[in-house]
């Protein structure tokens, strides 16, 4: 199955939202003080389980065959769970980066989709005994000698889901990490020289890297657990899932699922004996250290705004000025660009420029970024310099004309000087809009603001530090834009 | 200097200019009367090349125009360093000062050094009365001040021909003598003038000859005070008892 679009894009826009949602709840919903989570479940006959169908095969996904029902090695799992509890499993929707903060607001009882027992989570759920061991898989390039093992992967970009296990390795071996949202596209990266390695599970590895060409499986180079995610305050829910899962494993019927999709080896025997899932490492605390990764990721947001908007500023202008004065054909085109671009979403075009053209262009992430933003907001730009072209009274280019102007000459010196002043204000505001919305190119592997804070906010267990001071860094740079917006548009007023 | 011959111009399915001829030689003042809406300010306009018209032609100062075609504006750059143009509203170059706009066209279409160019503007903006005023940008200049800043701006092209649509509509009256005044001593120098006007006193100090249009015709032309004192055409007749 091919994964052609990001199954977790939705984090990247939703990220502030979910401070203020998260940090909130976090303070105020302590749900049902005192009362017992497994009688809740028991009691609704349900047992919610949240889960991202978009995560695809093997996990939890659609039947192809009969749209609307899922199936998945998850899906067994849950509905053999619940048949331990006496209840139903009812699985809910929810996107994958946002799983642990809903089901820390409520939204569902357990979590359970390919979530990798790590440090950092383990630090905010309560993790139940695994029900599956995976392998991390190192894939390199055929015939490049220097990826052989963990340590060799010091200093090289490699590839991964952010916040995985694998991503947690990688930083501790001193790899540059490069943050993934696709399963498909780290694979498709490294094949075309945009990074040196892959480290992912094994299920991911062998679905979505083992076709692509020119690539070698290096070695497994680790293991890692998938286990049930419950919330602390629920114990007694955890202990019976817990439970639920010994018998399952006991009775044989855990294995016989992993092995109706393939998934059952030598790996799996662990699952007898491992019954914790291991302590979770100390709370960590927003450091300094962390403070200057946002300071880079600011730096990373403000480069690829000013540069795009550069772009988009420039282009726009020509944009403008073909539309109104060019040749009915090209006036036609640049028609044609803005629709184009105006009326698709940003986050197709950067994948289009990056992924879908990587064979044609060889971009690299920020260039593509710059690329990708500077095109798309020239569309907006040609359409504010076009408005404000229309408001430079007729008269201003038959004037110019009839003191023997050309065209081009009266546009320079006349039309666009005074068309500008009344346009700045608007460019300027969509330099703020272009400041927060930079935070899509994260899908391209850029690390910029609100990549940052999604890290870290899973690294420190809180959305609530890193949120506030995201907040605070997109704001101490879009202020004092809008000041200067406000002061142009009073002296616009004046004048 | 001039010729427009059966010059037609239809817009919107309605004849603004129905078949006009004028002849106009080096140095005449021709003062273009009549009722709004009769095709006046129209007819400056195809003078200039600013309006395509659709059949007949103007041959001014040299250049040819054709009904029909609509030259390229390049085309028609050397037509318009001969011929200026006063706009009834001015149409002063809003982010410009009234130095600057006289210099606008000396420099960038004439080529002229920026020095040069700022002693021509200081010449004509003098001989307006609007010395005093060099560094003020149209929006702090009143209407007569801008009208008058608008007309040193064509002249400072010296212009074999001045088109002026109401040169001194926005004028107090103690300026409208000044720049009347101004404007037959550039006659008598040889500049050719037609302007559209509704001021009959201006017609009768300034101009050498009246031409009235009515409903897109040439109805009646003649000196001024022929026209003004005896008209024949009960058209005008009409015309000027109301004026």
């Amino acid at each position: 199955m091919c994964v052609p679009l990001p199954c977790h894009t939705g984090v990247v826009t939703r990220g502030l939202t979910l401070v203020l949602l998260g940090g909130l709840l976090q303070l105020g919903c302590a749900r049902e003080e005192g009362g017992s989570a497994l009688e809740a479940v028991r009691r609704a006959g349900v047992l919610r389980w949240g889960v991202d169908i978009q995560g695809g095969e093997p996990y939890a996904f659609e039947d192809p065959e009969q749209p609307g029902k899922l199936i998945g090695f998850e899906v067994e799992i849950a509905d053999a769970i619940a048949r331990e509890l006496g209840v139903r499993a009812e699985p809910v929707q929810n996107d994958w980066s946002n799983l642990i903060p809903s089901l820390e607001r409520g939204t569902f009882d357990i979590a359970l989709n390919g979530l990798e027992v790590t440090p950092s989570r383990a630090g905010r759920v309560r993790f139940s005994r695994p029900y599956y061991v995976f392998a991390l898989v190192l894939t390199a390039r055929e015939g490049d000698a220097r990826v052989v093992d963990l340590a060799s992967l010091k200093g090289h970009r490699v590839g991964t889901l952010a916040n995985s296990l694998a991503w947690e390795t990688l930083l501790q071996v001193g790899a540059e990490a490069v943050p993934y949202e696709g399963v498909r596209e780290p694979y498709l990266d490294l094949a075309a020289g945009r990074t040196d390695a892959v480290l992912m599970d094994d299920m991911i590895a062998s679905r979505y890297g083992a076709d692509v060409p020119g690539l070698r499986t290096v070695g497994e180079v680790g293991e890692g657990r998938y286990a049930i995610a419950v919330r602390p305050a629920d114990n007694d829910l955890a202990v019976a899932v817990d439970d639920a899962l010994g018998k399952l494993l006991q009775s044989g019927e855990l294995r016989k699922i992993l092995a109706r999709w393939k998934l059952d080896n030598a790996r799996q025997e662990k699952l007898s004996h491992d019954v914790d899932t291991g302590a979770p490492s100390s709370q960590r605390a927003l450091s300094g250290g962390h403070v200057l990764l946002f300071l880079q990721a600011a730096g990373m947001t403000l480069l690829v705004s000013t540069a795009a908007m550069l772009l988009a500023s420039l282009l726009g202008l020509v944009l403008a000025i073909l539309r109104r004065h060019g040749p009915g054909a090209v006036s036609a085109l640049c028609v044609i660009y803005v629709e184009l671009f105006r009326g698709t979403p940003l986050l197709l075009q950067l994948y289009v420029l990056y992924y879908g053209l990587a064979g044609v262009l060889d971009l690299g992430p920020v260039t593509a970024s710059v690329l990708g933003l500077g095109l798309n907001y020239a569309a907006y730009e040609a359409e504010v310099y076009r408005a404000a072209m229309t408001s430079v009274p007729r008269g201003q280019m038959e004037a110019a004309l009839s003191l023997g102007m050309t065209t081009p000459l009266a546009l320079r010196r006349i039309i666009l000087p005074q068309a500008l002043r009344t346009a700045l204000p608007g460019v300027t505001n969509d330099f703020i809009a272009l400041l927060k919305d930079s935070s899509l190119v994260s899908v391209l592997t850029v690390v910029e603001l609100t990549k940052r804070m999604t890290i870290t906010a899973v690294d420190v267990r809180s959305w609530f530090l890193p949120g506030l001071l995201c907040a605070a860094m997109y704001l101490a740079m879009s202020l004092p834009l809008s000041r200067w917006a406000r002061h142009l548009e009073s002296r616009l007023v004046r004048a | 200097m001039i010729e427009v011959q059966s010059l037609t111009k239809n817009f919107g399915g309605r004849a603004i200019l129905r078949g006009v001829s004028l002849r106009v030689s080096p140095g005449e003042a021709v003062a273009l009367i009549g009722p709004s809406g009769g095709g006046k300010s129209t007819l400056l306009r195809c003078l200039n090349g600013l309006e395509s018209f659709d059949a007949g032609q103007v041959r001014i100062a040299d250049h040819q125009l054709h009904g029909g075609v609509t030259p390229a504006p390049r085309a028609l750059r050397p037509l318009r360093q001969q011929v200026g143009m006063v706009f009834q509203q001015f149409h002063l170059f809003g982010h410009r000062t009234a130095r600057d706009n006289v210099t606008e066209a000396l420099i960038h279409v004439r080529g002229e050094e920026t020095s040069r160019a700022n002693a021509r503007a200081l010449e004509v903006l003098t001989r307006v009365g609007l010395a005093h005023r060099l560094d003020a940008y149209p929006h702090e200049l009143s209407g007569g001040e801008q009208q008058r800043v608008a007309l040193a701006r064509a002249l400072a092209m010296e212009p074999r021909v001045l088109l002026m649509d109401e040169p001194t509509s926005a004028l107090d009256p103690e300026r409208v003598s000044d720049v009347v005044e101004l404007l037959r001593g550039l006659r008598d120098g040889g500049l050719t003038l037609v302007m559209v006007t509704h001021e009959m006193k201006v017609v009768r100090k300034l101009a050498t000859r009246t031409v009235v249009l009515h409903g897109g015709e040439l109805i009646e032309q003649g000196a001024p005070e022929e026209v003004l004192e005896r008209p024949r055409d009960p058209r005008t007749r009409a015309f000027l008892a109301l004026a």
